[in-house]
């Protein structure tokens, strides 16, 4: 199932399939990538950022950027 | 001569410039306090270098002024030898920013710091393939003591600018 | 050849394949840690503490070298050996400008008996420099110092970035923020963290007006430490305030946070060490000449008359707008040079302890000391002049503000 990485739940893994252009130059260089796994740390309430981790590193985006990031979940 | 030192901001870059040069720098774990550049000088066989410890980066796709500064000073500096520090145990997106700097034409030294926590996280990395594939030099460095310093400084002479095609057909060509 | 970011990806993959093999990777103590505290439910908590814990080191390290040691040194033995050894005396123009100036008592001009009154560039100079600033300055730098090298300001920056997006900034602004607190110049240098020109010029307009510096919280502690929590609760509601207008009313674009929280770490002892070194060289470099050129020029415009001038010029608006003596012209002089000096000087003034918190926070807010407005100017003349705008407009309604409070409280 295809959600937005800003929909998904606290231990949620996820294999990235899209980032929207312009996005994609901004975190490449942070390991984030089409086809990388993702998992989400914690999302913070009140439209607040997200902790996701990619290859052990870990990252964190504002709400609206990571809506611009399609990943495919297990249901 | 000059020498840049990049990398990504918490990969012991500062803690490399002090070992290279022995000069005091503010070192820090976000990037943000090393916006504006340190320089150092150090002597490699009679041969005299300047060492610019350049803010750390991610990308050279510039997201903010203080990543703006360090894309500024490696295209200021047309004829450096870059030193790009990454942290082993998060390999690949070092060699994005690596690839970002040989792509512009610069001579590339590459050091994989923090060689011993990719260890411990058992993440193994064959230095002297990757040295091939890249036909750059190739160090694993421990910076905090000192591991790996001497043999980045004798490889500086080495480093020589790179064709990424060079690098494509060792793995097998574009698809 | 320049690959495009796919194929550069694509490229690492393959190289990737044929160098790196990846382990299995065992968590540890230090992720579960890493986890916990940017994690909102238990995050929150520990950053309350972990602030609060800075604040109480910051007030008690300070205090116990200030009072326990620097007060009765510099008020017991070396002012009143200075006042017996230094050629002139009272009323003697040199001898007021370095050792004591002293003050009028029916008629009578009397000589000083501590170093907040005294005002000479050896007495009161020396003795804000090293006896009440450095002990502040190291305690905030160290604690500062350990913060940044264990790995907890971006975790704080997570942490924060809710209530900070609300006034066009994002957590990372925390990082400038909390950099003002020690001293305004580094933290301008900071604010490049930020991505737009919006977000820089909201930043640098809050920074100069509303965060005081350590060398300031460190005499603020000495000098009025009950009301100390209103003044800096004051000061950070109208940090929210005019950030939150700002982001309103300035055009452009307010990105959001996007950054990498990198594992803890423990800190190396020679890291620290020098850092904190290099940062309290740095702070006094910028701190010392501006402290001791302070006293003399306060006290050469004291002895001009100039201030007295002044103070009757500018009656109508410090007695009437701010309800405050008109004395404090002096201190507001000084403030330009440094802000330090400018609260040790309000001290010596005769006033209520509400006029008091009102001449302090206009010390604050009115304008950036030398060596800032200095930093500002090399980022840009025009937002400089933007912020200054902006700043007067503060000063006047948020200080008048003030006034008003303690009318309808019943104490102005």
């Amino acid at each position: 199932m295809e959600k937005k990485l800003s929909e998904m739940i606290y231990d949620e893994e996820g294999i990235v399939k899209r980032i929207e252009g312009g996005l994609r130059e901004r975190i490449a260089g942070m390991g984030i990538r089409v086809g990388k796994k993702v998992k989400m740390i914690t999302k913070h309430p009140m439209k607040g950022p997200v902790v996701v981790v990619v290859d052990e590193a870990r990252t964190s985006l504002g709400l609206s950027i990571a809506e611009k990031i399609i990943v495919e979940v297990k249901k | 001569m000059k020498v840049l030192l990049m990398g990504h901001p918490n990969v012991g870059k500062s803690v490399v410039f002090n070992r290279l040069t022995g000069a005091n720098v503010i070192i820090s774990n976000y990037p943000g306090t090393t916006v504006d550049y340190t320089k150092g000088y150090m002597k490699v066989k009679g041969k005299d270098f300047t060492v610019i410890d350049v803010p750390g980066t991610f990308s050279l796709e510039a997201k903010d002024k203080a990543e703006e500064v360090a894309v500024k000073m490696l295209e200021e500096e047309k004829d450096a030898v870059v030193i790009c520090v990454v942290d082993s145990s998060k390999i690949e997106r070092g060699l994005y920013l690596t690839l970002e700097i040989i792509e512009r034409g610069y001579p590339v030294i590459l050091a994989l710091n923090m060689w011993d926590i990719a260890q411990d996280k058992s993440i193994h990395i064959d230095a002297e393939k990757l040295e091939n594939i890249l036909g750059i030099p190739v160090i694993p460095t421990i910076a905090i003591n000192g591991k790996g310093i001497k043999d980045l400084v004798s490889k500086i002479k080495d480093a020589t600018p790179v064709e990424t095609d060079k690098i494509l057909e060792k793995v097998g060509g574009k698809e | 050849m320049k690959l495009t970011v796919d194929e550069r990806w694509d490229l690492i993959e393959k190289i990737s394949k044929e160098t790196v093999i990846f382990g299995v990777y065992k968590h540890t103590v230090k992720d579960a840690i890493g986890e916990l505290t940017v994690k909102p439910l238990t995050g929150i908590p520990i950053a309350f503490a972990v602030l609060y814990g800075f604040w109480s080191f910051f007030g008690s390290f300070a205090g116990f070298f200030t009072d326990g040691f620097f007060v009765k040194l510099f008020d017991e033995h070396w002012l009143p050996w200075l006042q017996d050894v230094f050629p002139g005396g009272l009323g003697n123009w040199f001898y007021a400008i370095m050792v004591d100036a002293g003050h009028m008592e029916n008629g009578i001009l009397v000589a000083s008996d501590n170093c907040f009154e005294s005002f000479g560039v050896l007495t009161s100079g020396f003795f804000l420099a090293i006896g009440v600033v450095l002990p502040a300055i190291i305690a905030f730098y160290l604690i500062l110092t350990l913060l940044e090298d264990t790995g907890y300001m971006p975790r704080l920056a997570v942490l924060i970035d809710t209530v900070l997006h609300k006034i066009g900034l994002h957590g990372f602004a925390i990082v400038p923020t909390i950099l003002s607190l020690g001293c305004n110049v580094p933290a301008v240098t900071a604010s490049r963290i930020l991505e737009t020109k919006k977000q820089r010029f909201i930043m640098m307009t809050l920074l100069a007006i509303f965060i005081p510096c350590g060398a300031q919280l460190g005499i603020m502690e000495e000098v009025i430490p009950d009301t100390i929590g209103f003044v800096l609760l004051y000061l950070f509601t109208g940090y929210f305030i005019l950030g939150f207008i700002l982001h309103k009313v300035l055009p452009g674009k307010s990105p959001e946070i996007l950054i990498d929280v990198p594992p803890y770490q423990m800190p190396m002892l020679r890291d620290v060490a020098m850092k904190l070194w290099m940062r309290v060289k740095g702070f006094f470099k910028i701190a010392i000449p501006f402290v001791l050129l302070g006293c003399i020029i306060v006290n050469i415009l004291y002895l001009a008359n100039i201030i007295d001038w002044l103070a009757n010029v500018l009656s109508p608006v410090l007695s009437g707008w701010f309800g405050v003596p008109k004395e404090t012209v002096g201190p507001l002089i000084a403030a330009f040079l440094r802000k330090d000096l400018a609260v040790a000087q309000l001290s010596a003034i005769e006033m209520t302890k509400y006029q008091m918190i009102t001449s302090v926070v206009l010390v604050s807010i009115y304008f950036p000391c030398v060596a800032t407005f200095m930093m500002l100017l090399k980022e840009g003349w025009k937002d400089l002049l933007g912020s200054i705008a902006v700043l007067a407009l503060v000063v006047f309604l948020y200080g008048g503000l003030l006034h008003l409070i303690w009318i309808l409280l019943g104490v102005a």
